[in-house]
Parts: structure tokens; C-alpha cells; sequence
């Protein structure tokens, strides 16, 4: 009853206006709504601007700097602390051992390869010499007890060191800490100064950084909802791939704003032309997100239901991208002659595939996928993307945190530092074997970016080596015991 | 969020881990750490399916023995805690340095594991089946049943000195004596 009163009130006193005054209230209305909203709107159209024309102001790359020289700052008060505590350690008990081996850090990225297989011969042939020597038939096969010491010795170093599990857990503790405790494996905040930049960066990054990321987050929808409007009543077909081609690499960049990104593309002359394929290592969602900033792609996938599936539908308005139903990825045929389709269109853009097919922690590469390598119609362009983790670790631990989850540990990191480089195109030699083709890609790019060249399995991350390694271990003593 | 509190590293356990193990306390965080990697369901202490999830040891013909060895002898009930592992661990330091040596880590401790991998019924003898059994995890379907029968009794025949079929740990470290087992059974510990 009160309200309607109210309402008649109003509305009584707003028809006595003249329409001058009217007119009056509701400019002087937009006038302050407008001021309030006026930084954002700036930064908004700022942000779109430098998108479409593809320049940046510096800020991020001079906001990095201003971090590396906090981040060492903070990491010199800790080593100090930590010198000052060993110190009154040694002082305590009986002297700890200097006489243990000291190897220099294992992490040194070779460009090795290591397979299983490899993994346990390592100390077979200093075995080998010192044994004497056995008859060569299989009827004086001779056993002795010492037999198992290389493989129990080689199970406990798995057990202590692997190469498999730690590539899907965040890299281990950096040199530097980055002021994030969710990085520094065992963390106290040991000090008075560090604690304090710790809160003040804390607040800094969920206060301030994350609601600015927020907002150009639905900066980014607002343009895809208005180029889709405009590309679905745009006439013309053949300017509509031109303009989704330019559209997509907008809305990746001011995507690439949300995360802080600082993204540096090495030899562009190798950028993935129309009709081929394009390969890189797996590390998190935002790969994409990273890559599309330079170039556009086609998406290989699975169709989703809900709000996913709205994103794939909307994106396909911008360029042809390839999804399939559920039931027909198991279809590995389907799969390439999909894909072979779509090659033959010159107009269609390089499709961007990730053969390890599961995200893996940044400092290896594991084994390809051979699918993909199997279509010799298109040359292969292989990407590595080497991330720098202390701004942010871009790993996607999948078993630990879900999508939104990470993506809101993303926007409230420091930023994503990434480089990218572009290695020249590849293709498969005449009588090369696909699976011998992807140990090629993969190893160029592991060479370039760094990484551990690794022959396992990234589905290993969720279950069980095949019962075939083990027998193939079997085979191997078994020949053993034959030849010496 | 962030890490569990309740299975952080005091400083106190620290200290007496190094001072008992010999370890240092680099190394001994580094371990700290792979055992909370290991440790997937952040509950404090590591099972058989934990051990068995790492590929290498997975494929390892001895890997099932081994984890067996582990839980049964230095943990309890399939689980096994940070304190009893790093002991485990602590056996596998190199004891070749005189300042290096504490009493888990002598070449009789290591060679006594040897033998445990064997021993399962730690009637302190080797008998025939259970060399048996080591054998068929070791070479699979490669060999047939009898030859491997055959193979298990000329090894216990050819070190068995009282005749009795079996080997016991005397005769064993006997064996192993030739050919430096001690420090082909020593890991390097990176700190």
C-alpha cells in the first residue's frame, strides 16, 4: 500500500514537470552516471583501441620490471633469514655431513631423449663387465642372487626422483620467491618486511588487479555478442571469414589483457599459413588464448552442451572451426578425413592441435599423439610456448583445481609471462612412420623451448602403464641372463 | 588452499630426522617434498596404490616386491608416514666416508634388505620358493616352469654349505661380497 502511495506521489510530481525540466533531470541523470563511470568507460575504449590496432603502451612489460626488483628484494631478506638459521643449526648438534655428494641441480633441460625403456638401463652395462661369463644356450642359464640389486636400487630412485610424476605437479620452488604463497612448497613468513609486502601484494592482486581483470573480461564478451550480432546480419559470405578472421584476434588480445599477459613471438616468418596444421606443447587453457593473439586457428573438438557449447557455437560464426559428437571422436578415420576436408579449403584457417592431449607442467615435453601426423596433405608448423613462472604458474593441475577455479588463480596472479616461438614448417619424409614423424616435431620443439624430451605417456597423469612395459623389462633380463 | 599445516615439517622433527639419519636438511626437505608429491590425497602418509602410480616403478618387474618389502617391514596397515620412509631412505646413503656412517646406512643394513626382498616369511633363510618366486616376477612368461625350477636349485646348490636347501643371510652376504653390493645398492641424495 505504502509503495504504490509512494509511486503516485512520484508520478504526480514528475507530470507537473514542464518538458524542460524534464529534459534538464535527465541529462544532468547520464551526465553523473556518466562521470562515475567515466574511468571505465575510458579505460574500456582504451583497451579496444590498442586491441584493433595491435600497439601497447609498456605498461605491463614496466610493471613486470617493477616486480623482478620487489621479487628479489623479498627473496635477499629470505636468504639472509635462512643463512642465519643454518648457522645456528650447525652451531647446535653434531656437524651434519659435508662429506655427501653434491650434484648440481637435476632440472638441467637436456634435449635427450628418455623413454621407459631407457629408464632401466642405465647401469646395466658396468653391471655386464664385471660379471663373469655364462654359457650362451639356454639350458646353462645361471641365476645369481645379486640379480636384483639394479632393479631394486633403480625402484627406490624412482620412488625417491622420477621423471613422469613431477611433470604434472607445479614446478618445484624457484630461486626467487614471487611473493604468492601458493607457489613456496613450505613458506613462513619468516619476516616482518616480507609478510608486509606479502599482505600488500595480496590486496593489490585480489582488490585492485582482479576487479580491473574482471571488468575487461566482460569488455571481451560485449565485443563477441556484438560481432556475432554483426556477422549474422553481415550479407556478404565472402567478407565474413575476413572479418571473423580479425574479430577473433581482437577479442584474444583484449582476452590476453584479462591475464596480464606479455606475450613475445619469436620468428614470425614461420606464423601457420591457411591449410596446414599447427602443433604445440600443452600447458594450460590459456594456450589458446595466447596463440590466437597473433594468428587465428581453427579449434579441433568435442561438442559441449550448455554454456560451452554457446561458446563453440558463437565461435563458429567467426571462422570454421571443427567440432565433433561425442560418439564420433573414438573415430579415428573420421577424425583425419574431417580434417583432410577441411585442409583442401584454402580459405580455411591452420587448425591448432595439442598431441599431448592433457596439460602438462611446462618443463617437458611427453609423447605425441601420432593422429594428427598421420595427414601428410598439410605441413606441420610446430609452436613452443615457454612460460616464465614467476609472475604466475600457468600450469592447469587438473586433479587439483577445477576450470573456474584456475581461471580465477589466473586473474589473480602478477601476470603471465610466455614466449613463443615459431619453428619452420615440417613435413613427413616419404617413408618415415607417423609415430616417428611426432618424435621429430616433438624433439625440435623440446630443443626450443628447453624442455625434458619425454617419450611417456601424458595420459599417465591418470592411470597406469600399460602391462607391455613390464613384460618388455622381463624380455630384457631374460636376454641378459641368455648372452653373458 | 595452500598446504596442509598439519603435515608441515617442524623444525624440531627436522633436527632430529638429520641428526638421527645423517641427512642434510636440504636433502631432507627436498625428500619432504616428493613425499607430499607422492601424496596425492594429502591424508600424511603414502599406500601401495600411491608407490605403484609412478610409471618406472611401475614397470619394474621387482616393483611389486619391492613396495611389498617397504610396506610390510617400515610401515603398518598399508601406510606408510614421512618419518618411517625417510629411515627406509636413510639405509641408501653412501656409507663409504667414515663421517657418513650412522647406524641405519652400514653395508649390513643394505644387504639385509637385499636379503628381505627375497625372505618374505623372515624365517632369516632363503628356501626354494621363495627364490622361485623372485625368479618368475624377473623373467616372466620368457622361461618355462621346470627350467626355472631347475635354474633356482643349481643357485641355492652352489652357495648352500650345510646342505640344507636354503640359504641363510651368513651365506648370502657371502655371495654378494665379490662384487661391492654396498655401493651399488647407495643413491645419491641431491640436496
Amino acid at each position: 500500500m505504502l509503495q504504490v502511495k509512494r509511486f503516485n506521489r512520484l508520478y504526480h510530481y514528475w507530470s507537473s514537470w514542464s518538458l524542460k525540466q524534464r529534459v534538464t533531470f535527465a541529462v544532468q541523470l547520464f551526465a553523473i552516471l556518466g562521470i562515475l563511470c567515466l574511468p571505465v568507460i575510458s579505460i574500456a575504449a582504451l583497451v579496444l583501441t590498442l586491441a584493433v590496432l595491435n600497439m601497447t603502451l609498456g605498461i605491463r612489460r614496466f610493471y613486470v620490471k617493477v616486480l623482478t626488483f620487489l621479487f628479489d628484494y623479498a627473496t635477499k631478506i629470505k636468504k639472509d633469514k635462512e643463512i642465519a638459521i643454518e648457522a645456528d643449526f650447525v652451531s647446535m648438534g653434531p656437524s651434519t655431513p659435508h662429506s655427501e655428494l653434491h650434484f648440481a641441480d637435476s632440472s638441467i633441460d637436456s634435449a635427450i631423449e628418455l623413454s621407459p625403456l631407457d629408464a632401466m638401463k642405465k647401469e646395466d652395462d658396468a653391471a655386464q663387465s664385471s660379471r663373469i661369463s655364462r654359457a650362451s644356450s639356454q639350458s646353462d642359464i645361471q641365476f645369481r642372487f645379486s640379480d636384483i640389486l639394479d632393479y631394486t636400487r633403480q625402484g627406490l630412485e624412482a620412488i625417491v626422483d622420477d621423471e613422469v610424476t613431477k611433470r604434472f605437479t607445479s614446478a618445484d620452488e624457484m630461486a626467487v620467491w614471487n611473493l604468492l604463497t601458493r607457489t613456496q612448497q613450505q613458506h613462513e613468513l619468516f619476516s616482518l618486511r616480507v609478510t608486509i609486502l606479502w599482505f600488500l601484494g595480496f590486496l593489490i592482486r585480489y582488490f585492485i588487479l582482479f576487479p580491473f581483470r574482471l571488468c575487461l573480461f566482460f569488455l571481451a564478451m560485449f565485443w563477441m555478442m556484438g560481432a556475432i550480432l554483426f556477422l549474422k546480419y553481415l550479407p556478404i559470405s565472402k567478407g565474413k571469414l575476413r572479418f571473423g578472421f580479425y574479430i577473433n584476434i581482437v577479442l584474444h588480445r583484449i582476452l590476453s589483457r584479462v591475464f596480464s599477459a606479455i606475450i613475445t613471438f619469436h620468428n614470425t616468418e614461420h606464423r601457420a599459413k591457411c591449410g596446414s596444421i599447427c602443433v604445440a606443447n600443452h600447458t594450460s587453457p590459456i594456450d589458446v588464448i595466447i596463440l590466437s593473439t597473433d594468428n587465428g586457428f581453427s579449434m579441433i573438438g568435442q561438442k559441449h552442451g550448455g554454456f560451452f557449447g554457446l561458446v563453440q557455437r558463437s565461435l563458429s560464426q567467426t571462422a570454421n572451426h571443427i567440432w565433433f559428437e561425442r560418439s564420433e571422436t573414438k573415430d579415428r578415420h573420421m577424425v583425419a578425413e574431417k580434417m583432410r576436408e577441411h585442409i583442401k579449403n584454402p580459405t580455411n584457417l591452420p587448425i591448432l592441435i595439442f598431441p599431448e592431449g592433457t596439460c602438462i607442467n611446462n618443463t617437458s615435453v611427453m609423447m605425441f599423439k601420432k593422429g594428427c601426423f598421420e595427414i601428410d596433405e598439410a605441413p606441420i608448423y610446430p609452436v613452443a610456448i615457454k612460460y616464465d613462472n614467476r609472475f604466475g604458474d600457468a600450469f592447469w593441475n587438473s586433479s587439483k583445481h577445477q576450470l573456474v577455479q584456475y581461471l580465477i588463480l589466473m586473474m589473480t596472479s602478477w601476470a603471465i609471462v610466455v614466449d613463443v616461438y615459431y619453428l619452420p614448417p615440417m613435413r613427413i619424409q616419404p617413408n618415415e612412420l607417423s609415430t616417428d614423424f611426432a618424435r621429430r616435431v616433438k624433439a625440435a620443439i623440446a630443443k626450443q623451448g628447453g624442455f625434458v624430451d619425454l617419450e611417456w605417456d601424458g595420459g599417465l597423469k591418470r592411470s597406469l602403464p600399460k602391462a607391455d612395459f613390464r613384460e618388455e623389462e622381463q624380455r630384457k633380463f631374460y636376454e641378459m641372463l641368455k648372452t653373458e | 588452499m595452500g598446504s596442509n599445516a598439519s603435515i608441515m615439517l617442524q623444525q624440531e622433527d627436522l633436527q632430529n630426522i638429520c641428526q638421527q639419519t645423517g641427512f642434510t636438511t636440504k636433502q631432507v626437505q627436498r625428500l619432504y617434498s616428493r613425499f607430499k608429491t607422492l601424496d596425492k590425497r594429502d591424508c600424511g602418509f603414502l599406500t601401495r596404490e600411491d608407490l605403484l602410480c609412478i610409471p618406472e616403478v611401475n614397470i619394474n618387474p621387482l616393483g611389486e616386491r619391492l613396495i611389498d618389502v617397504i610396506m610390510n617391514d617400515y610401515g603398518e596397515n598399508n601406510k606408510i608416514n614421512f618419518k618411517q620412509f625417510i629411515f627406509l631412505l636413510a639405509k641408501f646413503r653412501h656409507g663409504k666416508v667414515k663421517a657418513s656412517t650412522t647406524e641405519f646406512n652400514t653395508r649390513e643394513c643394505k644387504l639385509r634388505f637385499l636379503f628381505d626382498m627375497y625372505d618374505r616369511n623372515h624365517d632369516m633363510k632363503i628356501d626354494r620358493n621363495e627364490l622361485l618366486e623372485v625368479l618368475k616376477m624377473m623373467v616372466g612368461g620368457n622361461i618355462h616352469e621346470e627350467q626355472i625350477a631347475t635354474i633356482a636349485d643349481h643357485t641355492i646348490s652352489e652357495l648352500d654349505k650345510d646342505g640344507d636347501k636354503s640359504i641363510t643371510f651368513e651365506e648370502f652376504c657371502k655371495t654378494l661380497e665379490r662384487i661391492d653390493a654396498d655401493d651399488k645398492m647407495s643413491m645419491k641424495f641431491l640436496s
